[in-house]
Parts: structure tokens; C-alpha cells; sequence
């Protein structure tokens, strides 16, 4: 690609969509730029970059305590953009307040998303709108298909058994809420896939259902090249550096499943051993109704056991809610992660296979043509963008469980402080010399 | 529970008192010393006064446990444990003990002297025995009579028992159980000679009494229902606590598993491994914690078993007095039929169904001096009856009396000892969760830094 204007690696920085050309983008240079990346023209023209008076798209619902954008104040958001360094955030995103909606056809939950931003591609400085899963997950789907070549975050499992786990209950509610939030808090820190425009427009659109059918009609190049690269190739060997990002996540991805097992088994013996206390300390208490002197002894014993089974309750709880999922949610990621490293190994295994076939063709000596180069290009980009991704997702996979282990083992302190506290509470009870009856 | 009242008070013999056997020389210079009232009761550590066999403070201890094979009754080969018991004779002036007897004896010998002691000492809550066969077992306690943490709590429970009974100020005074701890040949033979056997109430008779007793004390009816709640609610607990500990264990041990993969998993990590590593070695200290706390429990558990057994000692004590009760009113009975028919014999009016009486209308009247001979048999009998009735009442209002006296000190007893039970138990909890505090800080502070 010889033409157009210089270009940093697309990987690297904030950048505008409109200087970043698509790694996959079509066979020829000139279309680099410009038209194949960017959305439909009737969005672009909505848009307004810097100095003209501010038009609204259509969508983008402002916060409801902004004030309406002057042109001062977008003075200023330009200012804060300039800013390239990778540390400064200018994108907040957070996932809160869910709501049951009951209609006739279906109940669903709703969460709010609330965006804040100084970035040049939000026309505005806060966003409010509500979503539900089936649109985190087409935003999902979204991403896979429009940035191949990064690692997408997981979302939260899509089905549940009805009549097993109830969909609407306070704690799966919540649990999800959070996968949902570590969903776009991981897209909203990736300095690619944050300046994904489906990305944009699921936090700001206002009625996203249109925006979806539209989609739909506008299946770009980007989809058409991707669907292209995925032809029959066969790859003879990977490269040592990704056959190792693969062994690790086969083997990451065992270690974290027998993870999962053991934590399920020990919730399974606390909640049977709960069943048990539940028992048990109510029998120092009838035994209490018998006994004079014994009678307050007994009975706070029974009340300590009490406590202690309601402490046993809630790291339980804790541990399903929170500890759980998270595990899940890397195991999912990392299988996710196995698939576009398949993907790069079908784009590997196309370039060799056209440059094998040139090879033996002989005739276009010395020029490598075209198409046989654009392969390569691909092939660099693609492994390129892996590399980084995988270097940030290792780092935060590193923050993630030293959070979540830290977690799990602070629960169980708390467990047995609780228990400490309610033993350590009765002895003087237990001492106590009692007046002759 | 008045019946008749009595007519003059007359000491009369209650229930032996008296240890019997054989009279020794000592004894009688030992009993002459000192006065009846000065009994100590040690807490539970066998020390004892001057008034009996023992001229010095003693202690007591089981101290070993051995297996060992022998000819049955049958001439059959068993196996069985035999238990060492030491007793030391203390010096007041400087402590120091020294070691008087050391003889062996097995569990069948043990239940020998405290089915002796129930029969010869009726009103006295006789100490149990620890159970002869393991009860209330949670899945990893062996059941087996030869498991060696089994013997060790029994060799723990048969001390407690000994020293029970030499802190009780009535039987820590028998001469059998002198005997018990002192003579190791010929013991046996000695224990079946004093006839204790015979002198037990059938089983059959108590529950007779038992259902047909018309006035008995309030006090022991309160106190049966009592013990009948308490072995019920005891058992209970036993129950539930060994499913407790059953859960428990597998709670801990579960967390084991974390310790081989988190090992594993280090072995694929670059910075994450040391932490992940070290993390799992702490899994495995909390997983092997478990066995060591479950043991200590198992002495609490052991404690609650023995008042379980007490309550059944308590029913006997309130069993006696039914019987005693339901004797003094059949013979008040008995009496009052008798001193009827003397009426009617003497009045010649019947008013009551006879078998005399009908063979008299069929088989025509009797002589004026069959009936005289009659009238005094009956005479003579019914004075006797008297005499027994009064005895009988005093016996009853004794045995009343020395058991509720021994009864109020079981109580101040068991309260004690629960209330011990109670915080020792505590004292374990409060332990148990220091240890998950330390270990699970000390994960912590790997995973802090992966």
C-alpha cells in the first residue's frame, strides 16, 4: 500500500476512525482511506469534528442534568483530546440500575449505561441509555466480526436453564450486571476496540433496534474480507511464539475448569454442612428449656451457633455470586481467544499458500505481486495486533485473579472473624457464676 | 407420700450404708478416726480423707492400655484390652507420691464393681461407664472396639470413672472398690460372694412398680420426666454434632485439591507462579488442620456422652423409689384388708367378698371356735404387718432423704461440669478460627503478591 497518508500501526493509540484504515480492508490501496472503514455516509455527515454548532445524531439521549453543548465547552473537550498519552482516560463507562420490563410477549431486564467521555467521537459529554443482554450481545458479535484480529472480552453465559436459576432473581440479576460492567469496562480500555463505531453507537444511540437493522443492509467489506479469509487452508506449523499462546491456553483453560470444580464442591459441602448447623444449634436450646443454671449457657451457645451459621450463609453466597463467575468468564475468554488464534493461522496459511503458488509460477519475478503482498500485510497486522492483545490481556489476567484469589481468601477471613467474634463473645457468659437459685 | 403415720420414730436399718466383705483391721481402725461428717470431695482427682481404707490422700490414674488374648468361659480364644491402674499414696507434708498398687484389670471387670455399687447403693446417682460399644460415630471414627483412638478415650473414660467414685463420699468408702484397685487375683470371686446378684430388684418388678404406684414423691416423678428429656435432647445432639463434624471434614478437606492445582497452574505462569505456588501450600496446612480439631472435639463429645449415661443412673435412683413406694403401698393395703376381715370376722358382718365367706353359705357356718383361731391368726398377723409398714416407712422416708441429698450434689455436679464442657468447647471454636484466620491471611498475602 504505497499510497495515502502515513500511518502508525493501527494498534497503537487513540486514533480517529477516520485516518485508520481496516487491516482487512479490501484488495486495493486507494480504498485504504476513507470510505470502506467508516459507517454510512448519513451517520459520518451527522457528525460533527470540532467547530461546527452541535447537531444532534440520531440517537444519543444527553444525560438529563447536562446542560446543552456550547461551542466554549467544546472548545474545551478539543483541548483534554489532545492529549495522546495511553494513561489519561477520557472514556467512563458503567453499567447500573436494572429494571424488569413486563410486555406481553416476553419480561426481559434492562441496565442503565452511563457514559461519560471527552472524546471527539461523542458529540456529547455524558450519555445515558438502557440496554439488555441480547444487545451486549449483538454488540458482542459485532465487534468479532468488525476486529478479527483483537481478543473480544466474554460476556456472561447467555442461557440459563429456566425453572433452575431464576432469571429475575436479586443475586443473578446482580451477578450479571457485573460480568456486563467488566464487559465494556474491558472494551472501554482497549485503545482499539474502544473506537470500534458499534461500539459508540451502542452507548449512545437512543434507539438502537434501527440502528441494528441497518446494520444489517451494511454488511461492509470488512465483513465480506473476513468471510474471505476464512477459506480452506490448511497451515502447516505455527510459529513457536503463538503455538505457545496456544498450549498456555489449553492448558490455562484445564487448570481454570478444575478451579472451578473444586470451588463448586466446596460450596456444596458449606451449604450441606449449613443444613447440618441449621440442626444443631437449635438443640441447645431445647436442651436449655430443661436446665436452671444451664439455661442461659445453653442458650447462648445455641445463639452463637446461630451466628456462625449465618456468617457460613454468607461467604457461600459471597462465593457463588462472586467468585464463580469470574472464573467462567475466563474460560470463556480464553476459548474465544483459541478461535482467533485460528483465525491468524488461516491467514497465515492463505499467504503461504499464495506464495507457494507464485513461487512455483515463476513468471512475475522479481515484483512480488499484489495480492500475494496484501496477504502479508494481513498476516504482520494480524499477528501484530494478537501479540499486543495478548500482552495486555496476560497483565490483565495477572491483576484479575490476584484481585479475585485475594478476594476469595478476604471472605474467608471474614467468615471466621465473624465466627471468632461470636465464640470469643459468650465465654464470659459461659464464666459467669450465677447466684444460688 | 405419707401413709401411715409413724409411731414412735424408730431407727431402723435403711438400705446398707456399710461397705460388706470382708471386715479388715484396718478398716475398723481407719473408720474409727475422724468424724462421719468430715467427707471431702475432691474435684474429680480422687483425693480423699483419712476415713477409709485410704490413710493417705491417693490418686488414681489408667495408664495403659494393652491388648491382649485369652480363654474365654467357653474355652473359646478372644482378644481383649486390659486396662493398668496405678494408685499412688500421696504424702501430705511434701507432695510427694508413691506408687501403692498397680494391678490390670479389663472392661467386664469395670461393669462387675458398678453393677455391685448400683445394687448395694440404691440411692446414690452411681457414675456411668464409658460406652462399651463406639456410638454417635461420624464416618472417619472407626467403630471397631480395637481401634487405638477408641481405646485411648475409653482408658480416658474408665480414669474418670475411678476417679468418680473415689470422690463420692459414700462409695469412695466400700470395700470392693478398695478391693478393685488393690487386689488383682480373686477379685471376681470376692464380688460374687457378697450374693449382689440376688439382691437385685428384677427388671420386671421395677416396671410393675413403676406403672402401678399410686403416691409416689413429686420430686422423683419430676425428676425421672427430667432425666428422660435429658437423655433424649443429649442424644440428639450426639447425633447431629457427628454429622456436623462429617461436614466439617469434608469442607476442609475439599480445599487439599486447591493445593495440587494451583501448583500446577504455577507451572505455566511467569509472575503469577511463586504466589500461586506458596498459595497452594497454605491450602494444604488448612486441609490437614481439620483431623487434629475433630479429635479435641471428640472430648467434648465424650463429656456430653457421659451425662447421657448419667440420666440413665438418675432413672434407676427414681426407679428404686417407685419400687420402695409401691412395696409400702401394697403393704398398707394388705394391711388395711387384713384388719377388715378381723372386723367382719370379730362382727360377723361381711361386707366384702371372701372366699371364707362363700365356702361358709355353701358348706354351712364355721365353729365359734374355728372363728376364734382365725381371728387371731389374723391378729397376729396384722401386728406384724404393723411393724413392718412402720419400718418400711422409715426405710422409704431414709432412702427419700440420703437420695435427695445425693441427688442435689449431682446436680451442683453436672452443672459444673457441663458449664466446663461449654467453655472448653468454646475455647476449641475460638481456636479453630484463629487457625483459619492465620491460614487463609497467609494465602492472602501470596496471592497479593502474584
Amino acid at each position: 500500500m504505497s499510497g495515502g497518508p502515513p500511518r502508525a500501526l493501527p494498534s497503537t493509540g487513540p486514533h480517529s476512525l477516520l485516518d485508520m484504515p481496516h487491516p482487512l480492508a479490501g484488495s486495493s490501496s486507494e480504498e485504504a482511506v476513507g470510505g470502506d472503514s467508516t459507517p454510512s455516509p448519513d451517520l459520518l455527515t451527522a457528525r460533527s469534528f470540532g467547530d461546527k454548532d452541535l447537531i444532534l445524531p440520531n440517537g444519543g439521549t444527553p444525560a438529563g442534568t447536562s446542560s446543552p453543548a456550547s461551542s466554549s465547552s467544546l472548545l474545551n473537550r478539543l483541548q483534554l483530546d489532545d492529549d495522546i498519552d495511553g494513561e489519561t482516560r477520557d472514556l467512563f463507562v458503567t453499567v447500573d440500575d436494572p429494571k424488569k420490563h413486563v410486555c406481553t410477549m416476553e419480561t426481559y431486564i434492562t441496565y442503565r449505561i452511563t457514559t461519560k467521555s471527552t472524546r471527539v467521537e461523542f458529540d456529547l459529554p455524558e450519555y445515558s441509555v438502557r440496554r439488555r443482554y441480547q444487545d451486549f450481545d449483538w454488540l458482542r458479535n459485532k465487534l468479532e466480526e468488525s476486529q478479527p484480529t483483537h481478543l473480544i472480552p466474554p460476556l456472561p453465559e447467555k442461557f440459563v436453564v429456566k425453572g433452575v436459576v431464576d432469571r429475575f432473581s436479586e443475586e443473578f440479576v446482580e451477578t450479571r450486571r457485573k460480568a456486563l460492567d467488566k464487559f465494556l469496562k474491558r472494551i472501554t480500555d482497549h485503545p482499539v476496540l474502544s473506537f470500534n463505531e458499534h461500539f459508540n453507537v451502542f452507548l449512545t444511540a437512543k434507539d438502537l433496534n434501527a440502528y441494528k437493522k441497518q446494520g444489517m443492509a451494511l454488511l461492509t467489506r470488512v465483513g465480506e474480507s473476513v468471510k474471505h479469509v476464512t477459506g480452506g487452508y490448511k497451515l502447516r506449523s505455527r510459529p513457536l511464539e503463538f503455538a505457545a499462546i496456544g498450549d498456555y491456553l489449553d492448558t490455562f483453560a484445564l487448570k481454570l475448569g478444575t478451579i472451578d470444580r473444586i470451588a463448586q464442591r466446596i460450596i456444596k459441602e458449606e451449604i450441606e454442612y449449613l443444613v447440618e448447623l441449621r440442626e444443631y444449634g437449635p438443640v441447645y436450646s431445647t436442651w436449655s428449656a430443661l436446665e436452671g443454671e444451664l439455661s442461659e449457657p445453653l442458650e447462648g451457645v445455641s445463639a452463637c451457633i446461630g451466628n456462625c451459621s449465618t456468617a457460613l450463609e454468607e461467604l457461600t453466597d459471597d462465593m457463588t455470586e462472586d467468585f464463580l463467575p469470574v472464573l467462567r468468564e475466563y474460560i470463556l475468554y480464553s476459548d474465544s481467544m483459541k478461535s482467533v488464534l485460528k483465525k491468524r493461522d488461516q491467514v497465515q496459511a492463505e499467504y503461504e499458500a499464495k506464495l507457494e503458488a507464485v513461487a512455483l509460477r515463476k513468471e512475475d519475478r522479481p515484483k512480488v505481486p499484489a495480492d500475494v503482498e496484501k496477504c502479508q500485510d494481513r498476516m504482520e497486522c494480524f499477528n501484530a495486533d494478537l501479540k499486543a492483545d495478548m500482552e495486555r490481556w496476560q497483565s490483565n489476567k495477572r491483576q484479575d485473579f490476584r484481585q479475585l484469589l485475594m478476594g476469595m481468601a478476604d471472605k474467608n477471613i471474614q467468615y471466621y472473624e465473624k465466627c471468632l467474634m461470636a465464640w470469643e463473645s459468650i465465654i464470659p457468659l459461659l464464666q459467669e457464676k450465677q447466684e444460688a437459685k | 407420700m405419707e401413709q401411715a403415720p409413724p409411731d414412735a420414730p424408730r431407727q431402723l436399718q435403711p438400705a446398707p450404708l456399710e461397705p460388706l466383705g470382708l471386715p479388715d483391721a484396718g478398716l475398723q481402725a481407719a473408720a474409727g478416726e475422724g468424724d462421719e461428717g468430715a467427707r471431702e470431695e475432691g474435684p474429680g482427682d480422687g483425693t480423699m480423707t483419712e476415713n477409709n481404707f485410704w490413710l493417705k490422700k491417693i490418686e488414681i490414674s489408667v495408664s495403659e492400655a494393652e491388648k491382649r488374648t485369652g480363654r474365654n468361659a467357653m474355652n473359646m480364644q478372644e482378644t481383649y484390652t486390659a486396662y493398668l491402674i496405678e494408685t499412688r499414696s500421696v504424702d501430705h507434708t511434701d507432695g510427694q507420691s508413691v506408687l501403692t498398687d498397680s494391678l490390670w484389670r479389663r472392661y467386664s471387670e469395670f461393669e462387675l464393681l458398678r453393677n455391685y455399687l448400683l445394687v448395694y447403693y440404691p440411692h446414690v446417682v452411681v457414675p456411668p461407664l464409658p460406652e462399651k460399644r463406639a456410638e454417635f460415630v461420624w464416618h472417619k471414627l472407626s467403630a471397631d472396639n480395637m481401634d487405638p483412638d477408641f481405646v485411648e478415650r475409653r482408658r480416658i473414660g474408665l480414669e474418670n470413672f475411678l476417679l468418680r467414685v473415689a470422690s463420692h463420699p459414700i462409695l469412695c468408702r466400700d470395700k470392693i472398690f478398695y478391693l478393685f484397685l488393690t487386689q488383682e487375683g480373686n477379685w471376681k470371686e470376692t464380688v460374687n460372694e457378697t450374693g449382689f446378684q440376688l439382691k437385685a430388684d428384677s427388671r420386671l418388678k421395677a416396671l410393675n412398680a413403676t406403672f402401678r404406684v399410686k403416691n409416689p414423691d413429686k420430686r422423683f416423678t419430676e425428676l425421672k420426666h427430667y432425666s428422660d428429656e435429658l437423655q433424649s435432647v443429649i442424644s440428639h445432639l450426639l447425633r447431629v454434632r457427628a454429622r456436623v463434624a462429617d461436614r466439617l471434614y469434608g469442607v476442609y478437606k475439599v480445599h487439599g485439591n486447591y493445593g495440587r492445582v494451583f501448583s500446577e497452574w504455577s507451572a505455566i505462569e511467569k509472575e503469577m507462579g511463586d504466589g500461586l505456588q506458596s498459595a497452594g501450600h497454605h491450602m494444604d496446612v488448612y486441609a490437614s488442620s481439620i483431623d487434629d480439631i475433630l479429635e479435641d472435639e471428640e472430648h467434648y463429645a465424650d463429656q456430653l456422652k457421659e451425662y447421657l449415661f448419667y440420666a440413665e443412673a438418675l432413672r434407676a435412683v427414681c426407679r428404686k423409689h417407685e419400687l420402695m413406694q409401691y412395696d409400702l403401698e401394697m403393704a398398707a393395703q394388705d394391711l388395711a384388708s387384713k384388719k377388715q376381715q378381723c372386723e367382719e370376722l370379730a362382727t360377723g358382718t361381711v361386707r366384702t367378698f371372701s372366699l371364707k365367706g362363700m365356702t361358709t353359705k355353701l358348706f354351712g357356718q364355721e365353729t365359734p371356735e374355728q372363728r376364734e383361731a382365725r381371728i387371731k391368726v389374723l391378729e397376729e398377723q396384722i401386728n406384724e404387718g404393723e411393724q413392718q409398714l412402720k419400718s418400711k416407712n422409715l426405710e422409704g422416708r431414709e432412702f427419700v432423704k440420703n437420695a435427695w441429698a445425693d441427688i442435689e450434689r449431682f446436680k451442683e455436679q453436672k452443672n459444673h461440669d457441663l458449664k466446663e464442657a461449654l467453655i472448653s468447647y468454646a475455647v476449641m471454636q475460638i481456636s479453630m478460627c484463629k487457625k483459619g484466620i492465620q491460614v487463609w491471611t497467609n494465602a492472602k498475602e501470596c496471592f497479593s503478591k502474584m
